[in-house]
């Protein structure tokens, strides 16, 4: 917008009768824009930056609503405890094996599938919508949709392997099956996601690459690991980013699926936090596993930041 | 706005959906268990009956004593003023008073603690708090063993005094009858009942789980030998493969379909066993207190449920009322004779009309007065979820009874500092 | 414009086929499931499709619990979530997009880092808060989280689609008399429509999706949202499969929708949203 513009429409604006926006262009940019970004800053304070802080501070309390005493200062009481307790450890294992698991698992379904998916078919509303639906799928119905499906009686996986003549699994019984039953629910959850985004990138590589290529004699597969990955990278690497941010978040696919048994042994770190905070009412406890949550969280994004800089 | 009106009618429309509630009579919400409804609905029938212009409508929210807790943590800590009446397991009442979920009673009842006189001693103790009634007992409950008289009766075998003596009677009976007759059921679930599973044997070699103080006094050989005890059962054959995933009702649903020689279940059992039209158990169910370890005493761990008034009602003064009548000698009679619910009274043991609804109450009284408590902590639900994922973990295999021993050790030791 | 990796028509049909069976197949089953009666569902082998087909686990889903409230809590949690999340990410956007800003670089980098914050953290201090503010249990409680999970992507997704939009229409308004929100919310507002009916999407499918704060904050029976009402449905003594089949279709049935009609602008805003953050 010229300037001359603005002044001509500001003098006009004055002359009508002001109502309140007609003061909001007497500002200049700076102050509209405080306006403007003031809802997006108070909802980010109130909902992101003070609880953090109170987090942080609550981490340092001795606060058990269920024990009727006021939160008193603890120190590092609860980062002690977490680290000498068991099931802290074993969630965060378990955190980090279903991600480091499953977010290259569903990015390698997630290619397969967009390669699928960019295949000119002509019905390519019923492909895209294929994508669609798992996407869209609360991860909660994921869970229990999947836990149906590997019932050990009813379950059609068992009933699968009932019909190949192999043995069958009672899934739910063990830490290792009921962690793979878990694995493979995150990835075909997971993966519509990134291949979504993956068919974006692949649509907007050139075909005159290809073309040039094809000159060049190279064939489908050499295509695919000299022009493809290397131009989906940019795609990929934010995919990878929200993936593994989620992925350490994990928390709706175990609950539903086993509610962290057998034993406490598929309790993931966010089902421990909401375990402590919500069903135990620990709160200064709840908070300590909540930062460390905060603090894996952090060095991934950080490790990823990196990576993708040294990439460009 | 445009679409107000619609949010509006949607708003009335959800809202017609919830129960209606009567605004000139006084309604008192009673949260409670979801099963034996029909035993409670006639006591509440009743209670309306006499007392006109009181409207009792019940809430449930979870079928075992975990999910209700939870449900109840959620609700409580919301301040929520819609519950009145409250179902506890002996377990809460510390916990719901420390945090003033409920209100103390003193005041309103005859001679404040004093009052609690009526009841078997181990209820007066659990439901006064720093000197403070914090809950009138509804029932008592004690864990005993069931056996099926009839097998034990066809292969001349005496109940069972240990839990050695059990693991060979079952395996006696399992090979004679063949088939898939489970010899033991017993609750390997992560559930509340699974926290006295692995407290029978603990208890019966005599060591404690706290002292006086509340201060943990942990045994690691008697919890090894506890879970190593339930596990071999498993491992034996005589316990099912899949007990990790049995609750209190799959062990009563097994045994009343005929398919266990032994449970180790509640009382409340028995009237389904010798009632229910599905049975297949009518008359040849034998119960007798639980088994003891080699050169221990028998023990059995103090169950219960108790009736607290929420802190944060808008009718206490009517919901004491009710409280003391559904924990009145009355009431107690009433579901003893027809739920085989153990009476809070002591007398009530040996009553002529009890006695024959259920003639084994003659005998339970020294049971149900010799039985050990849980830990009484406000904290007590991280020192339930600590026994029970322990239990539910050695049972699927998961953890060896060492690993788990010493893992429960560490999370109580955080939990009862 | 595209690469092939495979060749031949039978091969491409069979890669199709497993595409579509791999997107449809679980939302299929559950349809089956929820059309068996219970002692169909005890047999085995399994019978794959329903041999005698019955609503009745449809109306069990409906009365044994009151499963349209709960459908009705996660639609007016996620419509006035999605509402919320449009107006200030609109007005925010606008501002990125439209106006000279000194720390334009700065502000866009933190809403980025937002988008990617993990919410589970704030379980202890959202649950605190509601509870002192006396939240729990209510529409609020969700409305509010989950527009901050929604605002930071909806902003990028407007912020690109604002950029797409000439400046001269706008100017040409101003001229007109019109001030400059008049003009957003008369011209840019409307001719990015498709912008902001994708960021509307986007934040609606995050509200009905979540889980997590749904159940810890609002487990009352009253304020239980979709997800979290068919997960607490319990029968009285076993996992009544049929009858949360049942609600899972009901659930399903509404986004799918959604998400059948708009898929095209589903797709532009994830990857949008996602490749410019």
């Amino acid at each position: 917008m010229s300037q001359a513009v603005a002044d001509r429409q500001e003098t006009e604006e004055r002359q009508t009768v002001g109502g309140r926006f007609a003061r909001l262009m007497d500002m200049g940019d700076g102050a509209l824009a405080f306006w403007l970004l003031l809802p997006t800053a108070v909802l980010l304070l109130a909902i992101i930056v003070y609880p953090v802080c109170r987090l942080i501070y609550t981490s340092f309390l001795s606060l058990s609503l269920t024990s009727g005493l006021p939160a008193s200062f603890a120190g590092l009481q609860n980062y002690r405890d977490m680290f000498a307790d068991p099931v802290f450890w074993s969630s965060f294992w378990n955190t980090v094996i279903i991600t480091v698991v499953t977010v290259p698992g569903a990015l390698v379904v997630g290619m397969a599938l967009a390669l699928i998916a960019n295949i000119p078919f002509r019905q390519r509303w019923a492909f895209r919508l294929a994508l669609l639906v798992p996407w869209a799928l609360p991860l909660a119905f994921c869970g229990l949709i999947f836990a149906w499906f590997f019932q050990s009686d009813y379950g059609i996986v068992n009933d699968v392997l009932r019909r190949l003549g192999l043995p069958t699994v009672i899934w739910f019984n063990s830490y290792a099956w009921a962690t793979v039953a878990i694995c493979l629910t995150t990835i075909w959850k997971t993966s519509s996601f990134m291949a979504l985004i993956i068919l974006a990138g692949l649509q907007t590589i050139p075909r005159s690459l290809y073309e040039a290529a094809e000159i060049d004699g190279a064939g489908r597969v050499r295509q695919f690991f000299e022009i493809t990955l290397p131009l989906l990278r940019p795609a990929i690497a934010v995919a990878l980013i929200f993936r593994t941010i989620t992925a350490l978040q994990t928390f709706d696919i175990p609950y539903t699926m086993t509610r962290g048994g057998p034993g406490t042994s598929t309790v993931t770190l966010a089902m421990y936090i909401r375990q402590n905070t919500v069903d135990f009412l620990d709160l200064g406890y709840g908070s300590a596993l909540a930062v460390a949550m905060f603090a894996l969280s952090m060095i991934v994004t950080v490790f990823y930041l990196r990576m993708i800089r040294r990439g460009a | 706005m445009k679409y107000g009106k619609t949010v509006l009618l949607a708003l009335a429309g959800a809202v017609s959906m919830l129960p209606l509630q009567n605004a000139s009579a006084e309604t008192l919400h009673v949260f409670m268990h979801s099963y034996d409804m029909n035993l409670w609905q006639a006591v509440f029938d009743k209670y309306e009956a006499s007392h006109k212009g009181i409207d009792i409508k019940v809430t449930v929210g979870g079928n075992t004593s975990e999910q209700q807790a939870q449900y109840l943590n959620t609700q409580m800590s919301a301040k929520d003023s819609t519950l009145d009446i409250i179902n506890l397991d002996v377990v809460r009442p510390a916990q719901f008073a420390a945090a003033k979920w409920i209100m103390p009673l003193n005041d309103d009842l005859d001679g404040g603690t004093k009052y609690l006189d009526r009841y078997l001693s181990a209820y007066s103790k659990a439901n006064v708090i720093d000197g403070e009634v914090a809950a009138l007992p509804s029932r008592a409950d004690a864990m005993m063993l069931f056996y099926r008289k009839d097998l034990l009766k066809k292969y001349d075998i005496d109940p069972p005094k240990t839990w050695s003596e059990l693991s060979a009677d079952a395996k006696k009976i399992q090979k004679q009858e063949g088939g898939d007759l489970q010899g033991l059921s017993f609750q390997g679930a992560a559930i509340e009942g699974a926290v006295c599973t692995f407290l029978l044997p603990y208890w019966s070699t005599g060591h404690t789980l706290v002292d006086k103080d509340g201060k943990l006094t942990f045994d690691m050989d008697a919890a090894v030998d506890s879970l190593k005890l339930w596990k071999g059962f498993v491992d034996d054959g005589v316990a099912p493969k899949n007990v990790a995933e049995i609750a209190t009702d799959d062990t009563r649903q097994d045994f009343q379909r005929g398919a266990a020689i032994f449970a180790v279940e509640w009382p409340y059992a028995w009237n389904h066993f010798q009632n229910d039209a599905d049975t297949a158990v009518k008359d040849k169910v034998g119960i007798v207190a639980l088994p003891a370890v080699e050169g221990g005493k028998s023990a059995t761990c103090l169950g219960g449920w108790q009736w607290g008034v929420s802190a944060y009602s808008n009718h206490k003064k009517d919901a004491v009322e009710l409280t003391k009548y559904l924990a009145s000698r009355e009431v107690s009679k009433y579901i003893a004779i027809h739920g085989s619910l153990l009476p809070t009274f002591e007398d009530l043991y040996t009553d002529a009309d009890v006695t024959k609804a259920v003639p084994w109450f003659a005998d339970l009284l020294p049971v149900v007065q010799s039985a050990h408590a849980r830990p009484v902590t406000p904290r007590y639900n991280e020192v339930s979820n600590a026994i029970r994922t322990t239990v539910n973990a050695v049972l699927a295999g998961q953890t060896s009874p060492e690993q788990g021993a010493s893992q429960m050790q560490a999370r109580l030791q955080r939990i009862l500092r | 414009m595209r690469f092939d990796l495979l060749s031949g028509k039978p091969l491409r049909i069979i890669a199709g086929v497993i595409l579509l069976f791999n997107g449809f197949f679980p939302a299929l089953w559950i349809v089956f499931t929820s059309l068996k009666t219970e002692s169909e569902l005890r047999v085995t082998p399994i019978h794959y499709l329903p041999t005698d087909p019955t609503l009745a686990n449809y109306v069990r889903a409906f009365t044994n619990q009151p499963l349209l409230l709960y459908l009705f809590n996660s639609l007016f949690i996620a419509v006035c979530s999605t509402a919320l999340t449009l107006f200030v990410a609109t007005l925010a956007a606008y501002a990125l997009a439209r106006l000279r800003l000194r720390f334009r670089g700065l502000i866009l980098s933190v809403i980025i880092a937002v988008s990617t914050f993990p919410l589970v953290t704030l379980l202890v201090p959202l649950f605190q808060m509601m509870r002192s503010l006396g939240l729990l249990n209510s529409y609020l409680a969700l409305i509010l989280p989950y527009t901050v999970l929604s605002v930071p992507v909806c902003t990028l997704v407007l912020v690109s689609f604002f950029d797409g939009i000439p400046r001269d229409l706008e100017s040409a308004a101003m001229v007109d008399g019109c001030t400059r929100i008049g003009a957003l919310f008369k011209i840019v507002v409307p001719l990015s429509a498709p912008g902001v009916f994708t960021a509307g999407i986007l934040a609606f499918v995050n509200a009905w999706d979540e889980f997590l704060l749904a159940l810890s904050l609002n487990s009352s029976p009253t304020f239980r949202t979709l997800p979290v009402g068919i997960t607490l449905y319990q029968g009285e003594f076993t996992f009544p499969w049929p009858t949360i089949s049942a609600a899972l279709v009901v659930g399903i049935v509404p986004v799918a929708i959604l998400i059948m009609i708009f898929q095209e602008r589903v797709v532009s805003g994830l990857t949008t949203g996602g490749i410019k953050g």
